[in-house]
């Protein structure tokens, strides 16, 4: 339980920073903030994964508790054919990664309730969420679907707000060592980053492979390529002539991109008085109003925690978003 | 180590000195500070009248580098703190030296003049302009002598080419370009040419918010003008080899050691984030400073470093106070000796550290002022780590922690060492050989 306190005060800690930052000389510092976020991100998975005794939540009602396994772990990947989630039990099936103990924040945290069990087709959280899942809408769009059909495990892999993280996450592509830029798995454990294939970008996602089993195919795979369903579309290398269309520098001036510093401190304002209180077992109440509706029911998280959790995604990928 | 010449200044922030860099003869040492300023210390010539000045470093030339501004466009300040000087190798009478602070560099001449015209037709001795209808006859200047003058102007001024902050500048040995390093992108200069840079490294994502990992640091190799590395966030060291393709977005060599999982701790990434790296001055070997240890690495051998030395390993147990009060994110840089057979870094304190690579020793000194009398030779510290606390020794919980020297520099060819402790430049020369 000492972690828990520990990883608490941590993230008080970078909060503070984050939001220091914004009024510090010469501009927002993008490597500490990233540091920072990294810490923070650290904070959380051992928050998360201290386990509190007794809280897992039971699934809601029609979906099969689940499996003693970290607490909001994805485990069901990507739905097999894209039209329907896997069986409950392929959760237990699908191979750890070479993961250690502490799980990646983002399959912990991704137990961000896109995907309810209910099937009520809430929106993911936060602005980055919706950043993210734009920028992925067009990949995302048959998963999206199948994530919220009924019966969906919990909290999947389609983790939308942490999808940019969560998916590429378990791509530890070992031989994947080449830095493709923009394929980067940011799991403090993992030393390698998952290079999108080239031709990623528009193809459907392997359809049966577990997202985090390593791609057979290494970095330049195809279909059972490496890289998660739904990592980010093609990120063309940047030549100094050649424009991506759709960059967002294209209008001119590059932006520093600090304007989620805006909304961070804004979804800091709202929650973190949340984040302060030690919550056992009812989570945050009348702040989180708007957002603990249709999320009330969701699975595979600590229930102490679980609205502080839910608002420390968007944070973390806002954070990183600088 | 005995200590040569101590320089003092007031103690405003303006005064922090941020880099310290010699020349490529040693003859000159230029520092940059918090203020945009630049001083450039110059070493004394031997002279017999004055024999104890040999080896001394005055001031040489004092000039503002760059001042402060205001991006309207982004509403950003930037700040006019000089975050690298680099040297040209000299060509002529006159010195050349690169400064940037987070987005522009500036290449600066410094020149000496020691002659002016007098007899002008046009103007008087005064500078007056003089009625041309009054002159009724002609005559040559003539030069004469006069005190010394040392001027600095800026000759090119290459701007607008960084979206993020600059943290490195290095020259290239084919004395024509050099490249400049922000969080993101690294982009190849000609010094002749202001208006354009090539972009030959890009790590930002198409999508920010996936960004795991930056730029802290790129040099290019002392010898071989189409090799630069770069380090990153993460503990990595990429070397490009530019012959290989515009972009070098592929490396050619990755260097990492994997991490020790035993270690691990909520603050693994940061105290792995790689502050400086440097090529040794033979090009055969690279060192990296991260937050704990300065690693040696042969460019030959990508999966490890050959040396790994503990530049103050006490700290490990300190190291969520030390994120709190953010002395975790400290950049120390390192430096080599120019046979490269010794090393050196700063630590807190006003401690650094010097470690013999042959003999395999180390040593730990203290840059102060009350230690410090000229002459005087410099005692090694010791940090004592636990248990009973000997004399001398000081305590990891009674070290300065505002105290950090970031910043040494070693003489090209000599064993004079310049140490910048905050607002405080110390010059030790040892002077046993």
């Amino acid at each position: 339980m000492e972690f828990k306190l520990e990883a608490h005060r941590i993230v008080s800690i970078s909060l503070g920073k984050i939001y220091n930052s914004r009024v510090q000389r010469g501009g927002i510092k993008l490597h500490k903030n990233l540091l920072v976020s990294l810490v923070l991100r650290s904070a959380r998975q051992v928050y998360l994964s201290d386990p509190c005794p007794g809280l897992y939540l039971a699934g809601p009602a029609g979906t099969p508790a689940p499996p003693p396994q970290q607490p909001g772990e994805p485990a069901a990947g990507p739905p097999a054919g894209w039209g329907e989630p896997p069986p409950p039990a392929a959760r237990a099936a699908w191979p750890e990664p070479e993961r250690p103990a502490v799980p990646d924040a983002p399959w912990v945290g991704g137990a961000e309730p896109t995907a309810t069990v209910t099937g009520a087709a809430d929106a993911p959280q936060g602005r980055a969420a919706d950043a993210a899942e734009a920028a992925w809408g067009r990949v995302e769009g048959p998963r999206e679907a199948a994530a919220r059909g009924a019966g969906s495990p919990a909290g999947g892999s389609d983790a939308f707000p942490e999808a940019p993280q969560a998916a590429r996450r378990p791509c530890a592509c070992p031989s994947g060592g080449e830095d493709r830029r923009g394929a980067a798995a940011a799991s403090p454990g993992a030393d390698r980053r998952c290079a999108p294939p080239p031709s990623a970008d528009e193809s459907p996602a392997p359809p049966a492979v577990c997202p985090r089993k390593r791609g057979a195919a290494g970095v330049g795979g195809g279909p059972a390529g490496c890289p998660a369903p739904g990592s980010t579309p093609l990120k063309k290398p940047r030549r100094n002539l050649e424009e991506q269309p759709g960059r967002e520098e294209d209008d001119g001036a590059e932006e520093m991109e600090t304007g989620n510093v805006a909304n961070l401190i804004s979804i800091f304002g709202s929650s973190f008085s949340g984040l302060l209180r030690k919550s056992s077992g009812g989570g945050r109440e009348e702040e989180e109003g708007e957002e603990s509706g249709p999320e009330a029911a969701e699975p595979g998280q600590i229930c102490c925690d679980k609205p502080v959790l839910r608002d420390m995604n968007p944070w973390s990928t806002a954070i990183v978003a600088f | 180590v005995q200590n040569s010449k101590l320089m003092f200044s007031q103690n405003f922030e303006a005064d922090i000195i941020s880099t310290v860099e010699f020349n490529y003869s040693g003859d000159l040492l230029a520092t940059g500070d918090k203020g945009g300023r630049v001083v450039i210390f110059q070493r004394e010539q031997e002279n017999k009248s004055r024999p104890h000045s040999r080896g001394e470093y005055n001031v040489y030339s004092t000039f503002q580098s760059h001042e402060p501004e205001f991006d309207y466009l982004k509403s950003l300040e930037i700040e006019e703190k000089i975050n690298k000087i680099r040297w040209l190798p000299q060509q002529n009478a006159a010195h050349f030296l690169l400064s940037t602070n987070d987005k522009t560099i500036k290449l600066w001449k410094i020149s000496e003049r020691d002659k002016r015209a007098e007899g002008y037709n046009l103007k008087d001795e005064d500078g007056r302009l003089r009625d041309p209808f009054r002159i009724t006859a002609l005559r040559v200047p003539i030069l004469k002598p006069m005190d010394l003058m040392v001027e600095a102007s800026p000759r090119r001024i290459f701007a607008n080419a960084h979206t993020y902050h600059i943290n490195s500048i290095s020259v290239n040995s084919d004395h024509e370009t050099y490249l400049s390093a922000d969080d993101l992108r690294i982009n190849l200069w000609h010094l002749e040419i202001t208006d354009r840079s090539f972009n030959i490294v890009d790590m930002k994502p198409a999508n920010m918010e996936e960004l795991a990992e930056v730029i802290t640091a790129a040099e290019f190799h002392p010898h071989q003008c189409n090799v630069l590395v770069y380090s990153s966030s993460k503990g990595t060291v990429r070397l490009c080899d530019m012959r290989s393709s515009a972009l070098c977005d592929r490396h050619s060599k990755f260097f990492e050691e994997p991490e020790d999982p035993s270690s691990r701790s909520f603050f693994s990434e940061i105290i792995s984030s790689i502050s400086d790296v440097k090529f040794s001055h033979s090009g055969r070997y690279m060192m990296t400073r991260d937050y704990l240890s300065v690693k040696v690495w042969d460019l030959n051998m990508e999966s490890r470093p050959v040396e790994t030395h503990q530049v103050h390993e006490y700290l490990r147990s300190k190291l969520c106070s030390l994120y709190e009060n953010d002395c975790i994110f400290d950049k120390f840089e390192c430096c080599w000796n120019g046979s490269d057979s010794a090393i050196m870094t700063g630590s807190y304190n006003n401690f650094f550290r010097m470690f013999d690579r042959n003999a395999r020793r180390d040593v730990t000194l203290e840059a102060s002022r009350e230690n410090s009398k000229p002459r005087a030779s410099l005692k090694p510290r010791k940090v004592c780590t636990g248990g009973k606390r000997k004399k001398d020794e000081i305590s990891v919980d009674s070290l300065d922690f505002n105290k950090k020297i970031l910043h040494t520099a070693w003489h090209p060819l000599e064993n004079i060492i310049a140490v910048a402790a905050t607002n405080n430049l110390y010059i030790f020369q040892d002077k046993v050989n």
